[in-house]
């Protein structure tokens, strides 16, 4: 289709309500999911809880090639199929809901160099760490990947894998850096998510934004995550008012709201 | 070239005729003006040697199989139908370019008085042949590079690989051969490939990558294959707008399945035959051997020729296929029930054709030649005009129900069609057909294509 007939149709479905039976398809979760894929997953996850937008979880092995851009997690949402938080986002404003809308231009742009950090470091640092570093990848990365797949498609599919990201690596530059460092540019990330939280309960005070789900998404998952070591979660670990913020919105939008959909 | 093999009697370990000398064959020179008749009919003849001339990297024991026969040969008749034969069974190894028969008299110390030589003389095969082309088509351009090897190692080995570079795909296919010596019938082959494909009536893209090994081997007039076959499956989404149905099947798979062929085929042509019927049976089973799929699928075709007055050929044939556990058949299109849309008949999702698990298809078909015979005896030859009548059945079987059920499941809602056109043989492979189609008992869902419909394949119902 082309470029305008697809935003015409956007457009259309955009009117829409959100329908009951929305699904947000990721790895499965017990065998197979990887750090960087859940991150991802769970800052999706929380920014429909944000919006108060109820949303099914679906673990599928193949949920990598169904998506539509070959990123996890995508949601499925009436006929249309969206993939990525960033392109998510706009979808969930078309069809009028929004966390940002109170925010001035100047924040705005804040919030998106601020999502553009979390991207660019920690995505990238989680992706080195499974699959450039030999004994994550061996140990833990490639075996998870490939447990839905029978011999010898698994072996095939886990070094493809591999293959790509380090190509990737590669062309952005960090295939010459060694571990430490990496743990250096995570330090460094997370504290100037720190700084720039302080003593608020989000980044942008009272209301939480796409900013926050996208750093609890990342922040949670790297925290909660069992790796071959604990260097990364240590140094999350070091600033606690990150800490804390993960554990308020764990329990604000997790635990108290799973609660009380129990109760109801 | 040139080196000469003679063979003689004795060394050989087949039986040959005895060396007795006859009691009528002393006129040997006699004139021959009035024995001209009685040699060639009565004259009891022994075929002392065959020689087989050219051979240059042909190894001699599988061609000693072929030729044994003609050392049966009592008389002059005999020695040149066997010489044929033995002509043709050497030209079916794929080893000669040419082959030619030569009959004459023995000379020499050891020459008996009706003694005949039989020398084939051959041509093999270049060592290599290769090919290039460039192709155009589908909003894709490729280059096929092609190499076969016939004869590799001697014994009729043959090796043939195949590799197409396009702006969207690439594949290849390389294949190895081998008959048993001295039983052509009876070979192996080893393949291995990756072909790529769209199918846009199902908005699906599919890549396989497989290696299989096959044995084929006749039993009384019947021809089995045993295969073993080993592939890497990817399917993805031909775009953005494929239904849910389709991309939730996107992804990898590894199927690893015994299958096993019986074809029975006395038909005088694959294309357009004019006598003769065909049956296949053909059966798979997936997941006992590895892999990931797990399904067993059955196939029955069968197809009967008959020919009528006045030059024409009526043909009958149906084919029936039952898979358990996945949806692969289509149906539909010009080369099986014409009038419907290339597969596009049964189980669909937003315009994106399923498949089934079983169907059924039937055709009866009467093809005559062109009226008024233009081009008689020659170009018009290729052409036949046909009337047809086809019908079919695409759906998914239900596992809590009985045969019964399923059978009464395919009888309802039967898609036909009936309708003449014009068909063109090309070569001995394919075949063109343009066809005027009027489809009837069309369900919600067929896409039909009423009114000519063009077609070009290699099987069609």
């Amino acid at each position: 289709m082309s470029l305008a007939a697809e935003a015409f149709v956007s457009q259309i479905a955009a009117a829409e309500p959100w329908p009951e039976k929305a699904t947000l398809y990721q790895p499965l979760k017990e065998d197979q999911i990887l750090l960087s894929d859940s991150a991802s997953s769970l800052a999706v996850q929380t920014f429909l809880r944000m919006c108060g937008l109820p949303v099914q979880v679906s673990c599928c092995a193949n949920a990598e090639y169904m998506s539509p851009s070959g990123k996890v997690p995508f949601i499925h949402v009436g006929n249309q199929v969206v993939s990525e938080l960033g392109p998510i986002v706009q979808f969930i404003k078309a069809k009028g809901h929004s966390l940002s809308d109170g925010l001035d231009d100047v924040q705005r742009a804040e919030m998106k160099a601020y999502m553009e950090l979390v991207n660019n470091m920690l995505l990238t640092a989680e992706l080195y760490i499974q699959w450039c570093d030999d004994y994550t990848a061996t140990e833990i990365s490639r075996p998870r990947y490939s447990s839905p797949y029978s011999w010898p498609l698994n072996h095939i599919l886990a070094y493809q894998k591999q293959w790509e990201v380090r190509r990737k690596m590669n062309a952005i530059g960090w295939s010459g850096k060694s571990l430490e460092q990496v743990y250096e540019d995570v330090s460094q990330c997370c504290q100037a998510l720190s700084q720039r939280l302080g003593t608020q309960p989000y980044f942008f005070n009272k209301q939480p934004t796409e900013l926050d789900a996208l750093v609890f998404g990342h922040l949670f998952t790297i925290l909660t995550t069992q790796l071959t070591n604990d260097e990364l979660a240590e140094k999350v670990k070091s600033y606690t008012n990150l800490l804390s913020f993960c554990h308020r919105i764990d329990q604000t939008y997790f635990k108290e709201h799973d609660r009380e959909s129990q109760v109801s | 070239m040139g080196t000469v093999h003679a063979r003689s009697l004795d060394p050989l370990p087949m039986q040959g005729p005895e060396l007795g000398v006859q009691a009528d064959d002393m006129d040997l020179g006699e004139p021959e003006q009035e024995e001209k008749q009685e040699v060639l009919e009565n004259k009891d003849v022994v075929v002392q040697h065959v020689h087989i001339d050219g051979l240059g990297r042909t190894k001699e024991d599988i061609l000693t199989y072929e030729v044994a026969d003609v050392f049966r040969a009592k008389n002059l008749i005999d020695v040149m139908k066997k010489s044929h034969e033995a002509r043709q069974k050497l030209l079916r190894l794929g080893i000669f370019r040419h082959v030619e028969v030569v009959i004459d008299t023995t000379e020499g110390a050891d020459a008996l008085p009706n003694g005949l030589d039989v020398t084939f003389e051959v041509k093999e095969l270049r060592r290599m042949t290769g090919s290039y082309n460039t192709m155009v088509g589908n909003n894709e351009g490729s280059m096929v590079l092609g190499l076969k090897l016939p004869n590799v190692f001697g014994r009729a080995e043959k090796l043939t690989f195949q590799f197409s570079y396009g702006t969207k795909e690439t594949s290849y296919g390389l294949s190895f051969f081998k008959p048993q010596p001295g039983h052509f019938e009876r070979n192996f082959s080893i393949n291995l490939y990756k072909v790529t494909g769209q199918f846009p009536w199902s908005s699906l893209r599919e890549t396989d990558r497989g290696v299989s090994t096959e044995f084929s081997f006749p039993i009384w007039r019947t021809n089995h294959t045993l295969k073993w076959e080993g592939v890497w499956r990817e399917l993805g989404c031909l775009a953005r707008t494929a239904s849910f149905s389709v991309r939730e099947e996107s992804g990898h798979s590894l199927k690893s399945s015994l299958s096993h062929t019986m074809v029975i085929d006395t038909r005088n042509s694959t294309i357009l035959p004019r006598k003769g019927a065909l049956l296949k049976i053909n059966q798979e089973l997936a997941g006992y051997t590895g892999g990931d799929v797990s399904f067993l699928k059955e196939d029955f075709e069968i197809q009967l020729n008959k020919t009528l007055f006045w030059d024409s050929v009526r043909c009958c044939g149906g084919n029936y296929c039952l898979c358990l556990f996945i949806a692969v058949f289509y149906l539909g299109g010009p080369t099986s029930v014409r009038g419907y849309s290339m597969y596009s008949i049964g189980p669909q999702s937003e315009g994106d054709y399923l498949g089934g698990e079983a169907f059924w298809a039937g055709g009866l078909h009467l093809y005559t030649p062109l009226p008024f015979r233009p081009g008689r005896g020659g170009f018009g030859e290729l052409f036949r005009t046909h009337f047809f009548l086809n019908a079919g059945n695409l759906c998914n079987l239900n596992y809590g129900e009985g045969p019964r059920a399923h059978l009464s499941k395919l009888a309802e809602c039967i898609r036909w069609s009936y309708g003449a056109g014009i068909v063109l043989r090309l070569g001995n492979i394919a075949r063109l057909e343009l066809n005027y189609c009027i489809p009837m008992g069309v369900q919600s869902g067929d896409r039909i294509c009423d009114g000519v419909q063009f077609g070009a394949g290699i099987r069609f119902l």
